[in-house]
């Protein structure tokens, strides 16, 4: 498998400048572009398989720059999102496909052989459309793979499926890069699928990367508010919200550690009773309830604090208008960055 | 969508009365439109009068030479049009909106016009007519006349359907087959074409039955048809100059024969592709091709 390399690569689309985007990939390593709706993923996409021109920067397969290449001669495996299957073809139509195009003469064989491996045999004679979100999915990477591909670019690998068609989709994609060593590269806009699959993450936003690091570094250490708030800290606040509530105890605690960028705070919970050091009163503004335990949103004058109670559940739920108290763990605080910096 | 093979739940939406009459009084009212004409022509003639039409040997060499010429203009227009309709729908270029609209136009013209129109162009003298005679493409009163007032006429339908199927194909799709290793050649013809040769083939039918229906230009071009080019048989016309010339002449029965007889023809051969599209003789079945 080869090893790839995206060097300060910029694109554009109409009026949407993409990049620079520095991307390594090693065999067996899997990347996850994540990014809200608009921030460029599919056009960072488009521009590896070589839809779209790149317009500055290089792409480099094993030291050779194919930054110039026909998206046929990039053995790339692209698959766009709807995952764009023929529809006229039938399921063994559609993974023939790319060994037809090479002239393979046991592609026969080598379908027979993806499609048991996808559990497909059964719909093997099925169009597109008369399968399930799911079977879909599988006949894409079947198809993907039909063609051996050196790297696997893979637009929102998780749209339109149900939890368990999920589940499965990510083991085939694992094994994917762990027994096929095939690198590969997915955008999603969910980090928590993005944090099952990859080692290795990009955070875009309108067009410029915002982080680029392992999950560790993105988790711990979020460059800046839209990175923070993107890989699910709840508690974000931005400097000038809290100087304009210096005067007040709990937000002035805050502004001491505060980076350019503000803040986030991860995992503050609801403690039972006064006297606990670092605690601060607020007022239960709503109450969801998940396998962990409640989050209840509490507002200390107008900030919101998302504040964690573990399980078990007291017997009666807090209401809302009800005052609690929490804690936030100083060594739960998250120093940001200023919005749109230069990543560390 | 149906779900699931041949296991295709039928929904019905659950509506008002008052909603339900007022759609069924509408699409039955131009159902009946449609239908009356039709009605009022088989009832002029009687039975004996249309198999008498069928029998009568001038009627089967007007009709022969109608699907004849009509057959070529399709042939003619499948091989133009349908890269025309391609290039208006993937290529971005300059005067794109004006080629529209020309395609357009002979549509919107009565088609007198559009006779007359190649009329002046292959008037004897002209260049053009020296030109056409020369190679063996002679316009007035020939096969060719009626071929070539057919395809200006119809081609629009052709041009319009295919660019239309052609918009239609998602981009997505032609990208992962070129991913997959198809250069841009490779694509069109194992991917773009066929996905779109459905509507291609819908455009294509109303192009031949636009041809047949033809009148106008032809009264012009080639009112009576002298045996030359592919046409070796007597002296005849289209069947709907022949049907006019039996309207001119008073013969009302023989008209209303003539013209049953001929809706049969054009109705048996749309119920079969019909037909030909729900059990599968056909490349394709519906709802195959939209996801």
């Amino acid at each position: 498998m080869s090893e790839w390399l995206v060097d300060a690569v910029e694109a554009d689309l109409d009026r949407f400048h993409l990049g620079p985007v520095d991307l390594a990939l090693r065999p067996g390593q899997a990347v996850a572009v994540l990014g809200s709706s608009g921030a460029g993923k599919t056009t960072l996409l488009r521009t590896l398989a070589g839809f779209l021109p790149v317009r500055r920067g290089r792409i480099l397969r094993d030291g050779t720059d194919i930054s110039d290449w026909m998206p046929e001669e990039r053995s790339l495996g692209y698959v766009p999102q709807g995952l764009g299957l023929f529809p006229q073809r039938t399921v063994f139509g559609n993974v023939r496909y790319p060994m037809e195009l090479r002239g393979r003469h046991d592609a026969d064989a080598r379908t027979e052989e993806l499609l048991d491996r996808f559990r497909l045999a059964a719909l093997k004679h099925r169009r597109p459309a008369r399968l399930s979100a799911g079977e879909q999915q599988r006949v894409a990477i079947a198809r993907a793979l039909a063609a051996e591909p050196e790297l696997v670019v893979w637009d929102e690998p998780w749209q339109g499926l149900d939890v368990e068609a999920r589940h499965e989709l990510g083991l085939v994609l694992k094994d994917l890069r762990e027994a096929e060593r095939v690198p590969v590269v997915v955008v999603t806009h969910d980090p928590a699928l993005a944090f099952s699959l990859a080692d290795s993450f990009v955070v875009l936003d309108h067009g410029r990367v915002r982080f680029s690091g392992g999950p560790t570094d993105l988790l711990e250490h979020p460059s800046d508010a839209f990175v923070a708030r993107f890989v699910g800290y709840e508690n974000v606040y931005d400097r000038a919200t809290l100087e304009a509530h210096r005067d007040r105890p709990f937000p002035a605690w805050l502004l001491a550690e505060a980076g350019p960028g503000g803040i986030a705070v991860g995992n503050p919970e609801v403690v039972p009773t006064t006297g606990v050091p670092s605690t601060w009163e607020g007022m239960v503004r709503s109450v969801r309830p998940s396998p962990d335990g409640l989050s209840v949103e509490l507002a200390v004058d107008d900030l919101l604090v998302t504040a964690r109670l573990p399980r078990p559940w007291p017997v009666t739920l807090p209401t809302v208008g009800e005052r609690l108290r929490f804690n936030m763990a100083r060594t739960a605080v998250r120093r940001l960055g200023e919005d749109g910096e230069e990543p560390r | 969508m149906s779900v699931g093979g041949g296991s295709s739940v039928r929904r019905r939406w659950r509506t008002g009365p008052y909603w339900l009459a007022l759609q069924v009084a509408l699409s039955g009212s131009l159902l009946l439109l449609l239908i009356l004409p039709i009605v009022a022509l088989f009832t002029y003639a009687p039975v004996s009068r249309i198999v008498a039409a069928a029998e009568n040997a001038y009627v089967r060499e007007a009709i022969g030479l109608t699907l004849y010429a009509s057959g070529i203009a399709v042939l003619v227009t499948a091989l133009l049009a349908i890269p025309l309709g391609y290039l208006l729908a993937r290529r971005r270029f300059f005067g794109r909106s004006v080629v529209e609209s020309l395609v357009a136009l002979p549509v919107a013209v009565p088609h007198l016009m559009v006779g007359l129109g190649i009329f002046f162009l292959v008037l004897p003298g002209s260049p053009l007519y020296s030109f056409t005679n020369a190679i063996g493409f002679p316009v007035y009163d020939t096969i060719w006349g009626v071929v070539l007032v057919m395809a200006v006429v119809s081609a629009p339908y052709t041009v319009l359907a295919s660019q239309l199927s052609f918009e239609a194909v998602d981009t997505r799709v032609i990208e992962a087959a070129r991913s997959l290793g198809a250069g841009g050649a490779t694509t069109f013809i194992t991917v773009t074409f066929p996905i779109a040769l459905r509507g291609i083939i819908a455009g294509l039918l109303l192009t031949w039955a636009r041809a047949v229906s033809e009148i106008g230009g032809i009264l012009i071009l080639a009112y009576t048809i002298y045996p030359g080019g592919p046409y070796n048989g007597p002296v005849t016309n289209t069947i709907s100059v022949y049907i006019y010339d039996l309207f001119q002449a008073g013969d009302l029965v023989d008209a209303a024969a003539v013209s049953s007889l001929f809706l049969l023809i054009a109705f048996a051969l749309f119920l079969a592709v019909r037909i030909g599209e729900r059990s599968g003789w056909l490349p394709w079945r519906r709802g195959d091709l939209t996801p």
